[in-house]
């Protein structure tokens, strides 16, 4: 069999390393590169990210990686899997280090955890946390709902009206765990950090359309 | 709902896993033999997270414990801290390149807090933990060392704590240098000097002799894990029934399921 192919985007931040790794664990053949001309051409693609939201888009501007990812996502329809920051990166702004336009991928804002949400609750939000997964998720096949899943982070997506918002998590507040609509898909968990469920979930990422 | 972690602790110096006992060092092993009496994919299944930390006393070597933590982490999928002597963004950097999610720092968080901004700015808040080691004096006020243990600050655990909780961290690790490898159990008297004004989550350490002491300090409200770097206190399936044990009391760890 040949092995499914996934370009990382490699931008300077974040985990490369582990999620590769993870990568490797289920199978895949996995290229990591910041080049915007191989990732207009992968057909499926996964942005990592550990760091702040303004510094990440920086980076990814200075590079003119957005614009290749936009075109690879929108224009050619290859997947793609934001995880964490990169998902967040994912969102039309955020707000972490001052407003930051994002990739718009997501149709919605990112923001910090508000007091009020948090209620006396500590952030980040850091560790093992439910996930709440509908049915029809191709990301959650075969993963049970209420799986617990890795997180870490400040900011969030809440769900508002949004569509494809497919698992929510609660952390004083529901907000968007995993998100998939059409061949965008994104965790605002690390499922290369949470255990067998993480690695099944990266397994259905590379087994899309299959 | 946000579960409470054990997590496993690593110390390496020299290119040798140690024991460490009131910060003395006594070496275990090296690499392989972490690889024959650790089975790292079937450990990682039992723990929340793992933490490796150069405590080299001698000249730290970053890129010969680089590849330690890579081949370590290989097989883990679960969150990985690193740290010891990071004096930069750089060397942070090539940490969070060779499996670690987070960097620890301790020392420096003192000598020089810039740092602790210029990491949070570069790799978020999130990124950050704070490692702080604390001994009694004869009076049983908690006195903060830094340098591996070396150097008494002349600041009160408490003080330390308020100035720390001003700076972009995402964790504590407090560990206790009185309890350090002795098994006997957590000091939780530590967690009386968090002051309120400090948020963020609390890794307490330095103690676990067995799985009763991750009990009595997960049902701490401060509490949100528990760090043991004992090698033998634990050992073969030592943590697997440890966590075990702590789930059928109802204790509020993550399930894991084998992929």
């Amino acid at each position: 069999m040949i092995k499914k192919e996934v370009l990382i985007i490699d931008y300077g931040m974040g985990n490369i390393w582990s999620v590769a790794n993870a990568l490797n664990y289920v199978g895949a053949k996995v290229v990591v590169s910041s080049d915007p001309d191989l990732i207009v051409n992968a057909r499926k693609l996964i942005l990592p990210g550990v760091g702040s939201f303004r510094r990440a888009m920086e980076v990814l501007r200075e590079k003119s990686l957005d614009q290749a990812i936009v075109e690879a996502v929108l224009k050619k329809g290859s997947d793609i899997l934001g995880i964490c920051l990169g998902m967040q990166l994912m969102g039309t702004a955020g707000s972490e280090d001052g407003e930051t336009i994002g990739l718009s991928l997501i149709p919605e804002r990112v923001d910090k955890f508000s007091e009020l949400e948090l209620n006396h609750r500590k952030i980040p939000h850091i560790g093992f946390n439910q996930v709440n997964s509908s049915e029809e998720s191709k990301l959650f096949s075969d993963i049970p709902s209420e799986s617990d899943f890795y997180f870490v982070h400040s900011y969030r997506i809440l769900p508002n009206n949004l569509n494809g918002a497919v698992s929510l998590c609660n952390y004083g507040v529901n907000f968007v765990a995993g998100y998939e609509n059409g061949n965008i898909f994104a965790a605002q968990f690390h499922p290369e950090k949470s255990q067998g469920n993480g690695l099944r979930l990266i397994s259905n990422y590379m087994h899309l359309n299959a | 709902m946000l579960k409470k972690r054990i997590i496993f602790t690593l110390l390496y110096n020299s290119g040798f896993f140690m024991l460490s006992r009131n910060f003395r060092l006594q070496k275990v092993g090296d690499i392989s033999w972490l690889r024959d009496n650790y089975n790292f994919s079937n450990v990682s299944s039992s723990i929340d997270e793992l933490i490796v930390l150069d405590i080299s006393r001698e000249k730290r070597d970053i890129n010969i414990f680089r590849e330690c933590l890579k081949e370590i982490v290989a097989s883990c999928f679960i969150p990985v801290s690193s740290g010891g002597g990071i004096g930069s963004v750089d060397q942070a950097k090539l940490l969070l390149r060779s499996g670690a999610d987070k960097v620890v720092i301790n020392s420096q968080v003192f000598l020089r807090p810039e740092l602790v901004f210029e990491l949070a700015r570069e790799f978020g808040q999130q990124c950050i933990v704070a490692s702080v080691d604390t001994k009694r004096d004869s009076e049983n006020n908690f006195h903060v060392y830094i340098d591996n243990g070396t150097n008494l600050l002349d600041l009160k655990l408490n003080e330390y704590l308020t100035n720390l909780s001003k700076l972009p961290i995402g964790e504590l690790y407090l560990n206790s240098m009185d309890k350090d490898g002795t098994g006997q159990g957590y000091d939780l008297d530590l967690l009386k000097e968090v002051p309120d004004s400090f948020k963020c989550p609390i890794i307490i350490s330095g103690g676990a002799g067995n799985f009763n002491h991750f009990v009595d300090a997960l049902a701490h409200e401060r509490v949100n894990a528990v760090a043991t770097a004992h090698l033998f206190n634990f050992v073969g399936d030592g943590l697997s029934v440890s966590r075990n044990r702590v789930l059928d009391l109802g204790f509020n760890l993550a399930r894991f399921s084998s992929f």
